[in-house]
């Protein structure tokens, strides 16, 4: 009794490292090998998360719904935050605010198709891009956020519903192959 | 435990489940954001420093190499499609980069020999030296321009080091200040992160005017130069340094950055009563370059 609690909590440790290991690769994937045609890279790990939080109600067999998720954007958050010069858990902070935000919005909602995430994704940056630009502007400098608006958060939109379409139509096809 | 994404689902604006929620989904979200928040406080008291630090030690190879593949697939794929016309292209702007290389030294002779001519010998008496580091990573963030570099404080890297970088034909000039040192990699705040402020010096004709330059989203003119109302400024004019914080020997981050670096040309001229607000275009875009120079007190 006690041998298989002792061998859950090592699997259960072992699958939480690997998780992390994940994540962080994913974020050093983001950081450096990304593309840049709008002069920084499309936000890859918010992505991937928000993907996974609206395939979820078909996958539970990758994780356990959303207190998974909130792992992953927490985790994720952390890889981002080693390459960045805003303070450590800023981007923790942002992704796990925006995920949690999007799942709670569509948690109840079944759309088949793209215009669930066609809608999320872009609200789910925008969360995510003004948190990080609220930190900007409370520990750089003040903002214009009328030009953080045009030059950042739209962009911004635009790149990650371009790599949306390929993580989602991925994720889901991997969904439904594990039946 | 109940879980939110396995709940009976309604189809958009069909059903609506009357069935109770669960906290624990929110309860969870609020206990990670408030992680991060202590994390966020933490590193902004400066205790989080060395741990990232040790964190960007252990990753940066990988990231270095990771950076490398991707500007090697870049510059395969920017090969495609060129031939003779990007060959002439190169060799025109090869001239163009020289003449105007050869303008600013004279513009800039011209204004140092009536203005700046003791400071001038001072600065030739002591002339740089530079210590080169590659780029590791460029900040992933779409609001901020930071590059780390594969030099830290072993390397005697301090922050407030002036970083200077060269692209294709263009002259070196200024592509950033050392923000923040780790053991054996640095952080620099590139001139055109919105964060970024230097002190610099417009050259005009034979008179040169005062401003300060700072750093803006916008892509093409990369920065934005404001000076005096009654400044005379025109388009082209050059814009180097003014190293006012180093000539004052101020104890500030700024205080390292000599003066006369090449930063950039003035595009275009916006005035309103108070001020002129100038649009600059670096000499170097900061985002492009691979290999940089610090220049050591």
């Amino acid at each position: 009794m006690a041998d298989s609690a002792v061998k859950r909590l090592e699997e259960r440790i072992a699958y939480e490292l690997l998780l992390i290991a994940a994540l962080v690769g994913l974020a050093l994937v983001q950081i450096t090998l990304l593309p840049s045609p709008l002069e920084f890279p499309p936000a890859l790990v918010l992505v991937v998360v928000l993907c996974r939080v609206l395939v979820g109600s078909r996958s539970l067999q990758i994780d356990n719904g959303v207190d998974g998720v909130i792992r992953w954007a927490f985790y994720g958050g952390l890889g981002l935050d080693v390459f960045s010069t805003a303070p450590f858990g800023s981007h923790a902070l942002a992704l796990v605010v925006a995920t949690s935000l999007i799942a709670l919005l569509t948690r109840r909602l079944q759309i088949e198709g793209f215009l669930l995430p066609a809608v999320a994704i872009p609200v789910g940056v925008l969360v995510y891009e003004t948190i990080l630009a609220l930190i900007y502007a409370l520990t750089v400098a003040p903002l214009e956020w009328q030009s953080y608006a045009g030059w950042v958060i739209l962009p911004g939109m635009v790149a990650a519903l371009v790599i949306m379409v390929p993580i989602f139509a991925l994720m889901r096809w991997f969904i439904v192959q594990r039946g | 435990m109940r879980d939110y994404l396995n709940d009976p689902s309604l189809k958009l604006r069909k059903e609506r489940s009357a069935a109770a929620t669960s906290r624990r989904p929110v309860v969870l979200a609020l206990l990670f954001s408030a992680l991060a928040l202590a994390l966020l406080l933490l590193s902004s008291s400066g205790m989080l420093g060395p741990t990232r630090g040790l964190a960007q030690q252990a990753l940066g190879p990988v990231a270095q190499t990771l950076t490398a593949m991707r500007d090697g697939l870049g510059d395969l794929f920017g090969g495609f499609g060129s031939g003779q016309l990007q060959a002439e292209n190169e060799a025109l702007r090869q001239q163009v980069s020289q003449l105007e290389a050869e303008l600013l030294k004279r513009n800039q002779a011209q204004v140092e020999n009536i203005y700046l001519r003791q400071q001038l010998a001072i600065q030739q008496e002591k002339p740089w030296k530079l210590l080169g580091a590659e780029v590791t990573v460029r900040s992933s963030d779409a609001g901020r321009r930071v590059m780390t570099i594969a030099r830290g404080s072993d390397n005697g890297v301090q922050v407030g080091m002036a970083v200077i970088g060269q692209t294709g034909t263009n002259p070196a000039a200024l592509v950033g200040i050392v923000e923040a040192v780790g053991p054996a990699t640095a952080d620099v705040l590139l001139i055109t992160d919105f964060g970024s402020q230097i002190s610099a010096r417009v050259i005009h004709d034979e008179d040169s005017t005062l401003g300060l330059v700072r750093g803006q989203w916008q892509r093409g003119s990369r920065l934005k130069l404001e000076v005096d109302r009654d400044s005379a400024v025109a388009i082209g004019d050059a814009v180097v340094s003014a190293g006012l914080s180093g000539t004052l020997n101020l104890p500030m981050p700024l205080a390292s950055v000599p003066a006369n670096i090449p930063i950039g040309t003035i595009e275009a001229i916006n005035s309103d009563s108070y001020t002129q607000v100038a649009e600059l275009r670096p000499y170097v875009d900061p985002d492009r370059v691979r290999y940089v120079w610090l220049i050591l007190p």
